[in-house]
């Protein structure tokens, strides 16, 4: 946390400034939590429009996958040797997309990181829905998407053996486990918030869904005692999951013998990588979230200077696993690694190896300067440097590759159709469109988790309360419903 | 199951009022509060959740189970590899741990669930909205007999509200 930083000057009535004794000075009551952040259901006309584009960039992807059904796989771009293509590396890049999910809301929640109560539920929606998309991938992949039944490794009749030592079995395993984990660490998340808006509801219909989706939560001290204890360990068996998920994806590619991909350092490298890309999707939602709903008092620009600096790390981190990667194509006198290294960066994929370099190392130094870290024009524009990047990260270790082999006769390339641009497409239609729902129907920020970092109202003050934040919030009237001291 | 209601604006009000209700033991006292708040937990001392003891043992049935699937596969279907044996620990570990986490952790939210009696077909008896919102309640499950003294107990500590319920 920037908290000992220079603090930026109040903003009007809703000052950002939050110090380590106070988080959210804009913030006066539990009642005004509730109604501001409740508020945000109300659907407005952006977020209709948003809504019909999402929808309309899903119906461009069906519509191409239903030609792609209808022609055969050739549609896309495929041409041996290269057989994976842009939706393997669409599905990692999704993957990925749903690591920061659940790391801001598990691993950090573990290291009691402030910055984590405002974004954590937009990451965590962000993570179920960017791993439903990725989970489209596979099936896209195959020519008959309707036996995708097929790879679910149980023992058949179909002669179609499981091996469990298989990378693609594992993955299955993986990517269950983290979605079933990451929703219900996302459900459990939101029970004492739908019992808010249950409470609140004046519809009959709303009010009796909201009934039967809060399970009767009632704010009791048993229910927070076991809810408190049970988050708690839920946080710390998703805390190596994320660090396991996006590991296991890359035994996908570290398990073969292709040139590029048979290192042990794939692990790290891609966690570092997928935490990365996560956060850069985070500021990409949060940031024109903040500014639709009016809550730049709770996602203040010290929770958006927090997670730049995180940015900034694993940025560096994903820098030092490509030098790392050269660095041993160099020494290990490997002729055929050293030539593919070659060939993705001065070579026949120079293009994307340079985009992938240019946006995930050297653009995110910036965030070295706390001025770019507080100008969320700049972290916009970050992240979507930070999510093409990625993307190509993907396509450079997938691609080049598969086209570069050990022998000559081998080599080829791969140029994306019109058919893999669809489908692309759709998927960010259909991750948006998700997203966009949710958002509309559940709140985007833990309601009784802002309230436990508020001061409770109290009969007598606390010895200390004027000490907290004086000079920063003088003159600062924060808004309330009763006018009663806090 | 009767008793009394007392709704409260203020934290210390309510923390005050439960530690007298307590002390003269008048009933089962029962806290409603927005958010988890550590001075409920103090003047409550209810003992440790026992959600960890079921992540525990669900967490090692489900490491069992995890590697027992592989080991099983492998056994029932084996894909022989010259040198290779048919079970093998190191892979097994992947699906050992992913099958952990999943009955580990979904066993826990159950395992709350349960001791949180909850889901709850109904909120209405000693329960208010305003709990959800801005208040923090108390609800005491008192005879008859000594339903006016925990009245008097909560109006004296500042409820705003109080009242009956059955």
């Amino acid at each position: 946390m920037a908290t000992t930083a220079a603090p930026v000057l109040p903003d009007g009535h809703r000052p950002n400034v939050p110090s380590a004794a106070r988080r959210f000075p804009g913030i006066g009551s539990y009642e005004q939590v509730d109604r501001e952040i409740a508020g945000t259901l109300s659907p407005t006309l952006g977020w209709f429009a948003a809504l019909g584009i999402a929808i309309l960039c899903m119906l461009v992807g069906a519509t191409t996958w239903t030609y792609q059904i209808h022609e055969g796989l050739g549609a896309a771009g495929y041409q041996p040797p290269v057989m994976w293509g842009v939706y393997i590396v669409t599905f990692v890049f999704w993957v990925g997309i749903g690591h920061a999910g659940t790391l801001i809301s598990a691993i950090l929640y573990l290291f009691r990181a402030g910055f984590r109560t405002s974004i954590y539920r937009v990451s965590e929606a962000m993570t179920v829905f960017a791993v439903m998309t990725a989970g489209l991938f596979p099936i896209l992949h195959l020519g008959r998407p309707w036996k995708f039944f097929y790879l679910i490794p149980y023992p058949n009749w179909r002669l179609i053996w499981p091996n469990p030592k298989s990378p693609l079995v594992w993955d299955v395993f993986a990517i269950l486990t983290y979605l079933t984990i990451s929703s219900t660490f996302l459900y459990v998340g939101l029970i004492p918030d739908i019992a808010i808006l249950r409470d609140r509801e004046k519809n009959p219909i709303r009010k009796a869904i909201f009934a039967q989706l809060a399970l009767g939560w009632r704010n009791s001290d048993r229910e927070w005692r076991h809810f408190t204890r049970a988050y708690l360990f839920l946080a710390a068996f998703a805390t190596p999951l994320v660090l396991s998920v996006h590991s296991v994806v890359s035994f996908d590619f570290a398990m073969a013998l292709s040139p590029g991909w048979h290192a042990t350092i794939f692990p790290p490298y891609f966690v570092a990588g997928a935490i990365f890309s996560g956060i850069g999707m985070v500021f990409t939602i949060v940031i024109p979230l903040r500014k639709a709903f009016k809550l730049e008092h709770y996602i203040t620009l010290n929770d958006l200077d927090a997670a730049a600096k995180l940015c900034l790390f694993t940025s560096m981190v994903v820098g030092l696993a490509y030098v790392t990667e050269f660095q041993v194509a160099w020494m290990s006198g490997n002729n055929f690694e050293q030539d593919y290294f070659w060939n993705r960066v001065f070579g026949q994929w120079a293009w994307a190896a340079w985009i992938m370099l240019i946006c995930n190392c050297v653009v995110p130094l910036s965030l070295f300067s706390q001025k770019l870290r507080r100008n969320t024009k700049w972290l916009f524009f970050l992240s979507l440097t930070t999510n093409l990047g990625m993307w190509f990260e993907r396509f450079v270790i997938v691609e080049p590759s598969l086209s570069h082999e050990f022998e000559p006769w081998q080599w080829g390339t791969y140029r994306p159709t019109w058919v893999d641009y669809g489908i692309l497409l759709g998927s960010f239609g259909w991750f948006f469109m998700w997203f966009l729902l949710f958002i509309k129907q559940l709140p985007v920020m833990a309601m009784s988790e802002v309230k436990e970092t508020l001061q409770p109202r109290l009969r007598v003050a606390h010895a200390h309360a004027g000490d907290v934040d004086h000079d920063l919030t003088e003159g600062t009237v924060y808004p309330d419903d009763t006018g009663a001291p806090h | 199951m009767q008793g009394v209601l007392g709704a409260f604006h203020e934290l210390d009000s309510a923390v005050e009022a439960i530690e007298e209700l307590k002390q003269n033991k008048v009933g089962d006292i029962t806290v409603y509060t927005p958010t988890p708040r550590h001075e409920f937990e103090h003047v409550m001392k209810h003992p440790p959740s026992r959600v960890r003891v079921f992540t525990l043992i669900f967490g090692l049935c489900g490491v069992t189970f995890g590697y027992w699937i592989p080991v099983w596969i492998s056994d029932y279907w084996p894909i022989v590899v010259g040198g290779k044996a048919i079970a093998t620990w190191v892979p097994f570990t992947i699906l050992g741990f992913e099958v952990m986490v999943l009955i580990g952790g979904l066993m826990t939210v159950f395992a709350m669930f349960g001791l949180a009696h909850i889901p709850r077909l109904t909120t209405t008896v000693g329960y208010d909205p305003r709990f959800s919102s801005g208040h923090f309640g108390v609800w005491v499950e008192a005879d008859p007999d000594r339903v006016d003294e925990a009245m008097t107990i909560l109006r004296k500590h500042g409820a705003e509200e109080v009242r009956r319920e059955r």
